[in-house]
């Protein structure tokens, strides 16, 4: 027991001091970052046909299909978006970054504490990785008030990842069901999205919000850690809040 | 003081109670109203003792010359209260429950009925006597009216009279002792600590403590109940108030005992304590609807035992108060228990009857219940067994434990130590308990219906359980004034005047509350209601006023899968194989395993479907089985050694036999 | 250059002995049986029909399926304990069918098809690359050893020889998630173990091998780097330097945290015997990699079976022969300690040809590869048919889908409290086994 003590004073603090600083590129490396056109570059029907699940059209990317590939980065793009851009929209087409569009945050009467419920619907795995992550020391959720819970019933949030296969429609309609209200739900990763990858394979859903109301979306194949924590905290009204660059 | 009639009501309350036996023959329905009758007579009766003073029937004398009467003092008083609120309910049931058996068990049931009445108000212990026989041979009548396998019942029904006549031997024995120490019956108090003395006290222990089911007689509780599936007003009847007849015998022979050396109470202590740990975690493992209920019997028994057993050595240690205090927790451990037990063997028996089933884990997909009252009923029945508040078992355990506190006041190391490991079984077994009744009650209870079935409708069966549970909520919140009112029964076994331990404290009104000793613990039953009340109104209004706010139902949640599904669902059985596992020391769990079906090839194959039981063993029944083998050996070999069936050895037998004789004469001669 | 794949032994349908054939799949179109024989150390693979071959199912079957079989079992009392398939303490969509009187496990069905997402099927007719962005996102904490199983199958295929900078790079990516998947195994054992500090520790570690590989990889889970036309594949010299630097950081800070953990009492005490599988019951079940080196059998395709750049490299393989959780908890520990070495080689011999030949546009030829790779929870098999450049069927068996068998049978007899040791120190992975 010492010996544990003594170690986690000899490595000091690893937590990262996001959200009141910008994340460090080792907490967010390049495909982190949202694919753009780069400046002063249209965007060339190359990187509109390259892209493997259609994100790119002419007029811009569709950040919720986005699979983080870097296929377009020789067509002229590079991973120079913003890390944190959840949107309450399906992002379909781009929205400002990061703004909760149609009103405040959902569960910012909750105050400052929110219990996570997460629920796997036909994941890769990295997406429920990325975000039982953010409990681990470097991130370490508990300190913004966020705690995971392993029941519906405690929950304040459902957060899903992976594509809906149909086995798990019913199951996350109870799970969703279970959930006392005021509550939110989370559509992490391009496949709660809107399929990811995947999108369009026969037996597959498209989307979460196929099957219960989504109030969030968080772009990424995987989001990294700091991407859901900015979801979260987004749900109470406590993200960072800094001027798009 | 009394008044003349009352004896005389308690005359024809009495006869009455047989009456209806001979009336059953007749019409069945006869024989329980006239039994419902006598037992409200009787009720009334006892109440009005308690309420005046003793009463005297008419008297007669005696073959033995002596005077006999039927009559109640406070302490009779009190268990024929317990006993008639009990019958009362079994008998309005019983009118509507009977009706697919023979007119035997209606017969059986008056004669039980009356026997207790008559060794209740016997004024001697040879009518006493008269009426324990007669209680006995007619339980055993009750016992084989069961349905079922013939050779269970009937090895049941053997145990239990086996059992019984055991008891009326020791009784005897306790009885006859009495007899040459004060030369009456029922006069006392005999003091001294001399041997016969003590002889008396062993030998009305164990007697009565046999009929009670204490350890190590237990065995005659649960048996003959578990296995007979003995009907459900019979099982009400055997586990409620026979037992409450054997607290009575020992209560009253206790009581003739005048300055009781210390180890009485300890070893009464010492039964009291195991039997209520056994009880418990038997009751808790137990499968039978109406096993568990035995089961629950025996702790509460036991329950009964513990505070006699702190009266008796606070009495040996002059702490009168503390005395007073346990014998009051014992009278109120003795109704508490008998009106609770009452309601879950009649749920047990509707229960039977709507799924045709004992089996705890077996009991569902039966019809909804319709009888209003009877869920209600049994639940708080359930709860006050499990010492929830503001309940009748609550108030008696909370105040059995409370004098088991003050065993730090014994003189003896000795004593203090009994005291607290016996006070860490009660306590073990409060929680074992709990266990058993969210089984009964989950399972036996709130199955789940399954659609279409329709339940047989009981007419009156629910607004008996119902107005058990009611009595109980009543025991419970009115404790105080109940204990007033058995004031007189403890006095009557003081020998004393005594004081209700009720008093105010603590800005709660004068006789509002119980007070456990000077200093210790204070409990007020009716603020308990009154808070739980005012919450619910703060809670009621809030949700009123908060507007808008709906209930929304959804189903349990299940990890995601569909709950319920058929073969899914926690079994009652499963529910307490956490405490088979624990305990398999004890318990003696063992698991048999037998592959069904045909062996195929290993691997990936189907493996081999099996079938799995997992038993538990009370180890008491062991060493009765060891005894009946042993016993069984033994006269095989007197059989053969001295009865080889030839008719030389016989001749010469009777030749011995009559030198013998002749040689006796000639020498007294 | 160098080839990648596996021949494929036009052998004869001769009998094969009991006892030796361990592992086999049957592709739909043209068996394929697959034998480990480890009493000679070697693998027969054979592609005729052999009747009555004990097969594992390779196409996954959509919809909820068992994944492993269990005895029927009747008794008073006796339930089915539904647990799944959201649940709690499995951070994956699958399904346990409990049977049991309560507390005690009589068998254990573990159930998948939760997570069906049709990889195999829905990749027909993609161009490779393609496909890889689906086959890596199989599994994504395993994708390193899927894409290259994969991609060796497919080069195998088109007999397309392969820079061998190539095959270094993505040995490096494979024993770079051997490390994470280990090193979060152990968390995760730690966690049911409640040791709270210690898990913390060794969580925090992980992390920091994610973030080596987003640093190198330029993706924290390496998506997309191993696949031809990837962004990232030039780990350069300075790439090198760095990861050497980092990795001696980390493997100094396992070394410590891991003889805290084995220290703890209540940690190992908890483990031990816990889940046994005997090394009979891991041969017959068809269990592999740490799996079956911690039940006393020394396979490790890394060594029996090498594909270069192993063929040039000293592999050590540790063994257990206890078979319980703590025994394939310690194959974990000592393997990441191996795969440090294994790395400190790789950057030692790295060839010197640096610039990677992007492939060659036009595909050598039509056929069919198979691939073997020894992904962290154990042999990954993948059988593809490639024409013009597009995958033409593709079939796969992963180490999940070898081991549930072995998991439901470890789990016989075992209690409720043992479910969560038992699973995490198996390593499985409903995602690569539905697929
Ligand atoms: S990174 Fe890949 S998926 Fe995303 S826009 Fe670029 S090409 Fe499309
Ligand atoms: S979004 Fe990407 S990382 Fe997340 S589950 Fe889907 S494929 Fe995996």
């Amino acid at each position: 027991m010492f010996g544990w003590l003594g170690r986690s004073a000899a490595r000091g603090i690893l937590t990262t001091r996001y959200p009141d600083a910008p994340p460090t590129p080792s907490e967010a490396p390049v495909s982190a970052h949202a694919p753009e056109p780069r400046p002063a570059v249209p965007i060339s029907p190359n990187a509109v046909a390259g892209c493997p699940v259609r994100a790119i059209a002419p007029d811009g990317v569709d950040q919720g299909r986005c699979i983080r590939c870097a296929r377009c980065l020789a067509q002229g793009f590079e991973f120079s978006g913003p890390v944190a851009l959840a949107t309450a929209k399906r992002p379909d087409r781009p929205e400002g970054p990061g703004a909760i569009l149609g009103g405040a945050a959902p569960l910012a009467r909750l105050g400052r504490s929110i219990h996570v419920f997460l629920v796997d619907v036909g994941s890769c795995n990295a997406c429920n990785l990325e975000v039982l992550s953010i409990a681990h020391p470097q991130y370490d959720a508990s300190r913004l008030g966020i705690f995971f819970t392993n029941s519906p019933r405690h929950a304040d949030v459902l957060l899903v990842v992976g594509v809906p296969t149909e086995a798990m429609v019913e199951p996350l309609r109870r799970a969703y069901d279970a959930i006392p209200a005021p509550k939110a739900v989370v559509a992490t990763g391009a496949c709660a999205i809107r399929g990811g990858v995947f999108e369009g394979t026969p037996g597959l859903r498209s989307g979460v919000d196929e099957i219960v109301p989504v109030d969030l979306y968080v772009p990424g194949c995987p989001p990294p850690p700091v991407a859901v924590l900015d979801a979260l905290l987004r749900l109470i009204g406590r993200e960072r809040t800094e001027a798009p660059t | 003081m009394s008044a003349p009639y009352l004896g005389i009501l308690l005359t024809a309350a009495v006869v009455g109670l047989f009456a209806s036996a001979p009336a059953a023959v007749l019409a069945r329905r006869i024989g329980y109203g006239i039994a419902l009758a006598s037992s409200l007579l009787l009720l009334a009766v006892a109440i009005a003792t308690l309420a005046t003073g003793p009463v005297h029937g008419i008297a007669w004398t005696g073959p033995l010359g002596d005077p006999e009467s039927l009559q109640l003092d406070g302490l009779s008083a009190f268990f024929a209260l317990a006993a008639s609120l009990v019958w009362t309910a079994t008998s309005a049931y019983s009118i509507f429950y009977d009706d697919r058996r023979s007119p035997g068990l209606a017969v059986c049931y008056g004669l039980t009925l009356g026997a207790i009445a008559l060794l209740v108000s016997a004024s001697s212990f040879l009518l006493f006597l008269i009426g324990w026989e007669i209680m006995t041979l007619a339980s055993y009548g009750m016992i084989l009216q069961a349905t079922g396998r013939g050779d269970r019942i009937f090895s049941a029904a053997f145990v239990f009279l086996a059992f019984g006549e055991a008891s009326t031997l020791l009784v005897l024995i306790a009885v006859a002792a009495f007899h040459v120490l004060s030369g009456g019956f029922l006069e006392g108090p005999v003091s001294g600590a001399g041997a016969l003395t003590s002889l008396v006290f062993v030998a009305a222990l164990l007697g009565f403590g046999l009929k009670m089911g204490v350890a190590p007689f237990h065995l005659s509780e649960w048996l003959p109940i578990a296995h007979s599936s003995a009907p459900s007003n019979a099982s009400a009847v055997l586990s409620s108030t026979l037992t409450l007849a054997g607290a009575y015998g020992l209560f009253r022979v206790v009581s003739d005992l005048g300055s009781p050396p210390a180890w009485w109470g300890g070893l009464m202590l010492a039964i009291g304590a195991i039997s209520v740990l056994l009880g418990a975690l038997f009751a808790s493992v137990s499968e039978h609807t109406k096993g568990l209920p035995a089961y629950s019997t025996i702790e509460n028994n036991g329950l009964i035992l513990v505070a006699l057993g702190v009266a008796l050595l606070a009495e040996a240690n002059g702490l009168t108060e503390l005395a007073v205090f346990a014998l009051f927790a014992a009278f109120f451990q003795a109704i508490a228990h008998a009106v609770a037990k009452t309601a879950l063997f009649l749920s047990a028996g509707y229960v039977e009857h709507a799924t045709g089933t004992f089996d705890l884990s077996a009991v569902a997909g039966g019809a909804k219940r319709s009888d209003p009252g009877e869920t209600e009923g049994t639940l708080v029945a359930a709860l006050s067994l499990a010492a929830a508040p503001p309940l009748a078992g609550f108030v008696s355990e909370w105040m059995i434990l409370e004098s088991l506190f003050q065993s730090y006041r014994f003189s003896s190391p000795e004593a203090q130590f009994l005291g607290l490991l016996a006070g860490a079984a009660v306590a073990l077994a409060a929680g074992l308990i709990v266990v058993a009744m969210v089984k009964f009650v989950g399972f036996a209870l709130l199955w789940k219906p399954s659609p279409g079935a329709t339940a047989p409708r009981a007419a009156g069966l629910g607004t008996t359980v119902g107005a058990v549970g009611g009595i109980l909520v009543g025991l419970g919140v009115g404790a105080p004034w109940i204990l007033k009112g058995v004031a007189p029964g403890v006095a009557a076994f003081a020998h004393a005047a005594v004081t209700a331990p009720v008093s105010g404290l603590l800005a709660v009104p004068d006789g509002w509350s119980i007070v456990s000793g000077s200093p210790f613990g204070i409990l007020s039953p009716p603020v308990v209601p009154i808070a739980i009340g005012l919450a619910s109104v703060v809670a009621w209004g809030y949700f009123r006023l908060g507007g808008g706010r709906r209930t929304r139902t959804v189903e349990p949640w299940m990890a995601g899968s569909a709950p319920g599904r058929p073969g899914e669902t926690y079994t009652s059985f499963g529910y307490s194989t956490g405490i088979r596992i624990m305990l398999r020391s004890i318990l003696r769990t063992r698991e048999v395993r037998a592959s069904v079906g045909p062996v195929t090839e290993a691997g990936l194959a189907t493996p081999v479907p099996y079938n799995v039981d997992l038993e538990v063993l009370d180890v008491f029944k062991l060493f009765y089985d060891d005894l009946v083998a042993a016993t069984a050996a033994v006269s095989d070999a007197f059989k053969v050694a001295i009865m080889p069936g030839r008719l030389g050895r016989y001749l010469a037998y009777i030749l011995l036999v009559t030198l013998a004789v002749v040689v006796y004469v000639a020498v007294a001669a | 250059m160098t080839r990648a794949g596996w021949e494929v032994e036009a052998g004869d349908d001769g009998p094969v002995e009991d006892g030796k054939r361990a592992l086999a799949y049957r592709a739909d179109d043209g068996a394929l049986a697959l034998y480990n024989d480890y009493d000679r150390g070697r693998s027969i693979l054979r592609t005729p029909k052999i009747p009555g071959t004990w097969s594992v199912r390779t196409a996954p079957a959509p919809g909820a399926h068992p994944l492993a079989a269990a005895a029927e079992v009747a008794g008073y009392g006796t339930f089915t304990f539904p647990y799944g398939p959201i649940s709690a303490g499995v951070p994956e969509a699958g399904k346990f069918e409990v049977r049991t009187y309560g507390e005690r496990v009589l068998g254990l069905v573990p159930v998948g098809g939760f997570k069906t997402r049709s990889v195999a099927t829905s990749v027909l007719g993609l161009p490779v690359a393609d496909a890889g962005l689906r086959v890596e996102r199989m599994a994504g904490n395993l994708s390193a050893s899927h894409v290259s199983a994969f991609l060796a199958a497919a080069e195998s295929a088109e007999g397309r020889p392969v820079p061998t900078a190539e095959l270094y790079v993505r040995a490096l990516a494979q024993e770079l998630q051997r490390l994470y998947n280990h090193v979060r195994q152990i968390a995760r054992v730690a966690e049911a173990a409640a040791q709270n500090v210690g898990l913390a520790q060794v969580h925090a570690l992980g992390e920091e091998i994610l973030r080596l590989q987003g640093s190198v990889f330029g993706h924290r889970w390496m998506f997309g780097a191993l696949l031809p036309g990837g962004p990232a594949r030039r780990v350069d010299a300075a790439d090198r330097d760095r990861l050497e630097h980092a990795l001696g950081g980390i493997g100094a800070e396992f070394d410590v945290l891991w003889s805290l953990l084995l220290e703890s009492r209540t940690f190992v005490d908890r483990l031990q015997s816990t889940a046994p599988l005997s090394k009979e019951s891991a041969i017959a079940s068809g269990a592999v990699g740490p799996t079956l080196r911690a039940s006393g059998v020394g396979w490790d395709d890394r060594l029996r079976a090498p594909t270069p750049p192993y063929t040039d490299l000293f592999v050590s393989l540790p063994n257990e022969t206890a078979g319980d959780a703590l025994a394939r908890i310690l194959v974990r520990g000592a393997e990441i300690q191996a795969s440090l070495v294994i790395l400190e080689q790789l950057f030692d011999r790295w060839p010197t040809e640096e610039s990677i030949t992007e492939p060659a546009e036009s595909p050598v030829g039509p056929g069919r590869g198979i691939a073997r790779v020894e992904a962290p929870n154990g042999d990954l098999v993948y059988d593809v048919t490639v024409a013009d450049g597009r995958v033409r069927r593709l079939q796969f068996r992963s180490p999940s889908a070898a081991n549930w068998p072995a998991f439901a049978a470890s789990m016989q007899d075992a209690v409720f409290t043992d479910f969560h040791f038992a699973f995490e120190s198996f390593g499985l992975v409903f995602a690569e086994t539905d697929g």
